[in-house]
């Protein structure tokens, strides 16, 4: 059969929970595009289904409760139902997918789509849910009623899409019709005057081609504003916000305010679709999903019940990830070695090796946690348990002034602020959702670990005196403890001054809704899974590597090779002569070649010493000298700006122990250990490091934004360079008064 | 003869007809759009701040605070 090259773009719409994506994807199959809207975080999902012989593009829109542009899931499906994407074809068609469980809401948001005038059809879900519920429903007269074809459909068992498929060719072109008498005369009479009013001033343009009248009624339904700014600016409308308050002015004088009479209008309409069609049980039935939420939303079970649930992932995530993430180690380093032996010394290789296998490997190399991390997520979400979490966790997270939603990102901040930050998207909210973009980072992530374990293993003692409970926990146990304290405590902190100050508003209402439970679909979870797995790489791809390579270049360059080698130069010569030399013995051969190693250290700081970064860390010395820093920790806390972890690595080349140190194994960590503690101020003999300079480096790191994924997924998620900026600042500034003050406290009592 | 009572007010278990939702505007037309409106018949499931209720077929879960308060009229179990 041919199929028609024209295909119908049919935009999928519905309640949250209705089961609409589910319906996508019987519908399509897999999306063929994934992205997102531009300027906002809202998923676009479009896909492509045949029958026959014309094609149509599903969009699968944001689950949402109405069409009053509030949030942002809301305003990205009125620009799209209005046309108003570039790169996204305009409606022809839309299916409203309505829950039979809680059609009075449902039919609120399909009497807005009605008035769109568009072709529309209702899938009408979960049918059999609501007949186990007790509902008793006449769909046929419901049909009638709404005026549009309605098809029974029960997505999570793929019956009823074959139907839809049909009545999508059946109903092409065929234009819904508002309903009838749905707002007072009044009402009505305004909306007619301000249609008046467009005509007159010619700005019917961009009204005529979609829905002129369901706009103007929006202009003066939504008290928001939001669609008046994008379409009609004030520059351009001078007089129209004179005229949308007077016309309510008069509005609320008939006793049809704005914005009530909207519900009270659409409601009563809801109400007379369903009169006898609809029959209501006396007491709906105790269903499956709340037996288990008799357990799981308990305030002393659930709790537990969570709180066990939460230590599994979290074991999950870091027992699970270690093997793949040595694996990912073992891999870059593999790269790193194949350039190295494969290709000339120089700039370039130095370039691919420790710029771009190296920076790009360390972001990498946290991929397997946050693939763990998401799995856990995507289950938990689809099997309906996060709302419950969110539930149980609402009345610790709104004594912060957050939402129960907080909870999950702020958790995965523990692992990784990257998923922790993309798992923000939950949040309806959109001063929470920054507010916790804002504070996640404090949570002491993976990458904290190596230079905490470093510096405590160094500087805190581990045994005699200093152990509590029987020796089960000691002051390096209780330091690290404390470490993870302080990110929590001042996450809490910043979230309470945020939202007195720069994010302060009215508290939200929360709703949420608390679905039925069902089995995790693999499918679902695999596919949100490699999503964000695919987002995190591609920041890493891009933003990652640019930082690395940037700072690679600042270690690396002048690379003078002459004033640098020159002074070791007459030496190394005649060690290479030595050697040559056949008459030598095994021991006097082991005595050369660790002479040689010990230059090669050498050459390698002087190298460091002299470069820009080297340059920039004696320059900064000033800066950082009131924390008990010397230049070289200066350089560290600079070249680790890409990745926390990376300044073990540093510490090891700017302390003369050459670059291919390997902090995780024993020797290499006690052999690094040993050369902080003998580490000197330059030209003195005055140890560089005690225990206020390594706690006050460890406060630094505990609350410094020293991570380029996280600034980068802060603003991708956030849309702009304001945020990631603002981040960094505030949080540098945290860590440089935290550090301050921790080694002068420390220098008082001991030091 | 007391009416309205808050709906934290409410045992759980015990069903009820939402009267009244008082508050910032823009928060109530939020409510009043998720369906939490007068008239609607709820039964209170896990109480508290924040609570569940059962709203129709499902399930909800509502935080109330100084600028948000829902008020019901609550219905004598076997009426």
């Amino acid at each position: 059969m041919a199929i028609s090259s024209v295909a119908s773009t049919v935009a999928l719409i519905g309640n949250p929970n209705t089961g609409k994506s589910t319906l996508f994807g019987e519908l399509v199959g897999s999306p063929q595009r994934v992205g997102n809207y531009p300027g906002v975080t809202v998923e676009k999902k479009i896909g492509r289904t045949i029958h026959d012989g014309h094609s149509y593009n599903v969009i699968d829109l944001p689950g949402l409760y109405s069409l009053s542009p509030h949030s942002r899931d809301e305003m990205v499906a009125v620009d799209l139902l209005l046309g108003r994407y570039d790169n996204t074809p305009a409606v022809d068609m839309v299916v409203c997918v309505l829950d039979a469980c809680n059609l009075d809401r449902n039919l609120y948001l399909l009497s807005q789509i009605l008035e769109l005038g568009l072709p529309t059809i209702v899938a009408l879900n979960k049918l059999d849910v609501a007949e186990g519920l007790g509902l008793r429903l006449d769909v046929e007269e419901l049909a009638r009623r709404v005026g549009v074809p309605v098809v029974c459909t029960q997505a999570n068992r793929g019956r009823g899409t074959e139907q839809l498929k049909a009545v999508l060719g059946q109903s092409l072109g065929r234009q819904a019709a508002p309903p009838r008498g749905l707002f007072p005369k009044a009402f009505e009479e305004e909306v007619a005057l301000l249609e008046e009013y467009f005509t007159e001033q010619k700005k019917t343009v961009s009204l005529t081609s979609r829905s002129p009248h369901w706009l103007v009624e929006r202009l003066l339904l939504d008290t928001s504003g939001y669609l008046k700014d994008a379409l009609f600016p004030k520059s351009e409308n001078p007089g129209l916000d004179d005229l949308l308050a007077a016309a309510r002015d008069r509005l609320a004088e008939a006793k049809c305010r704005v914005p009530k009479i909207e519900t009270t209008s659409r409601y009563a309409w809801s109400h007379t679709v369903l009169e006898d069609v609809l029959h209501r049980p006396d007491r709906y039935r105790t269903t499956m999903s709340d037996r288990i939420d008799h357990v799981l939303t308990h305030r002393v079970w659930g709790t537990g019940i969570f709180a066990v649930l939460m230590l599994t992932v979290f074991q999950s995530v870091f027992n699970g990830a270690r093997p793949i993430m040595a694996m990912v180690e073992y891999g870059s380093g593999a790269v790193g070695q194949f350039i190295e032996s494969h290709m000339a010394e120089g700039a370039m290789r130095s370039l691919l090796v420790d710029g771009v296998v190296g920076g790009v490997g360390a972001v990498v190399g946290f991929l397997p946690q946050i693939l763990i991390l998401f799995m856990f997520i995507a289950i938990l979400e689809d099997c309906g348990y996060m709302s419950r979490a969110a539930f149980l966790m609402d009345r610790l997270m709104s004594s912060v002034g957050l939402s129960g939603r907080s909870f999950i990102p702020m958790l995965s901040s523990f692992a990784c602020a990257v998923p922790g930050i993309m798992a923000t998207r939950v949040i309806s909210n959109d001063r929470d959702r920054l507010t916790t973009i804002l504070v996640a980072p404090l949570m002491t992530c993976s990458a904290r670990l190596p230079i905490y374990t470093l510096l405590i293993a160094a500087f805190i003692p581990a045994v005699g005196e200093h152990s509590f409970l029987g020796g089960w926990l000691n002051l390096q146990g209780l330091t690290l403890a404390g470490l993870y304290l302080l990110g929590i405590i001042t996450a809490v902190m910043a979230a309470l001054v945020f939202k007195k100050t720069i994010l302060r508003g009215e508290p939200s209402p929360f709703l949420l809704e608390l679905p039925d439970y069902k089995w995790p679909s693999p499918s679902t979870v695999l596919y949100r899974v490699l999503e964000r797995c695919w987002e995190f790489v591609c920041c890493a791809g891009t933003i990652v590597l640019l930082v690395s390579i940037l700072i690679w270049a600042a270690a690396y360059y002048p690379h003078d090779r002459e004033t640098v080698e020159g002074p070791y130069l007459p030496r190394m010569q005649a060690i290479e002569n030595e050697l040559a030399q056949p008459s030598l013995d095994q021991s006097q051969l082991e005595r050369l070649e660790q002479e040689q190693a010990a230059l090669e250290r050498k050459i390698q700081a002087a190298y460091q010493h002299q470069s820009i970064l080297g340059r920039l860390g004696r320059m900064i010395e000033p800066v950082v000298e009131p924390l008990g820093w010397d230049w070289r920790i200066g350089c560290a806390v600079i070249a680790s700006f890409s990745a926390r972890e990376v300044v073990v690595a540093t510490l090891g080349v700017i302390y003369n122990l050459g670059g291919d140190l390997d902090p995780g194994s024993d020797k290499g960590r006690s052999q690094l250990t040993e050369k902080l503690r003998q580490a000197k101020w330059d030209g003195t003999q005055q140890p560089v490091f005690n225990i206020p300079v390594a706690l006050s480096i460890m406060v630094f790191y505990a609350l410094c934004a020293q991570c380029v994924a996280t600034l980068a997924v802060i603003k991708a998620e956030t849309g702009s360079w304001r945020w990631p900026v603002f981040s960094f600042c505030y949080m540098t500034t945290l860590a440089y008064i935290g550090a301050f003050v921790t080694y002068h406290i420390g220098m008082m009592i001991g030091g | 003869m007391v009416d309205f009572v808050p709906l934290n007010q409410l045992v759980s278990g015990q069903p009820a007809e939402i009267s009244d939702v008082k508050g910032e505007p823009g928060h109530v037309h939020r409510l009043h759009e998720f369906g939490l409106r007068c008239g609607t018949r709820i039964q209170m499931f896990r109480p508290g701040n924040p609570c569940i209720i059962r709203m129709a077929g499902s399930k909800v879960c509502v935080r109330m605070n100084n600028s948000l308060q829902v008020l019901v009229k609550p219905i004598s179990v076997g009426n």
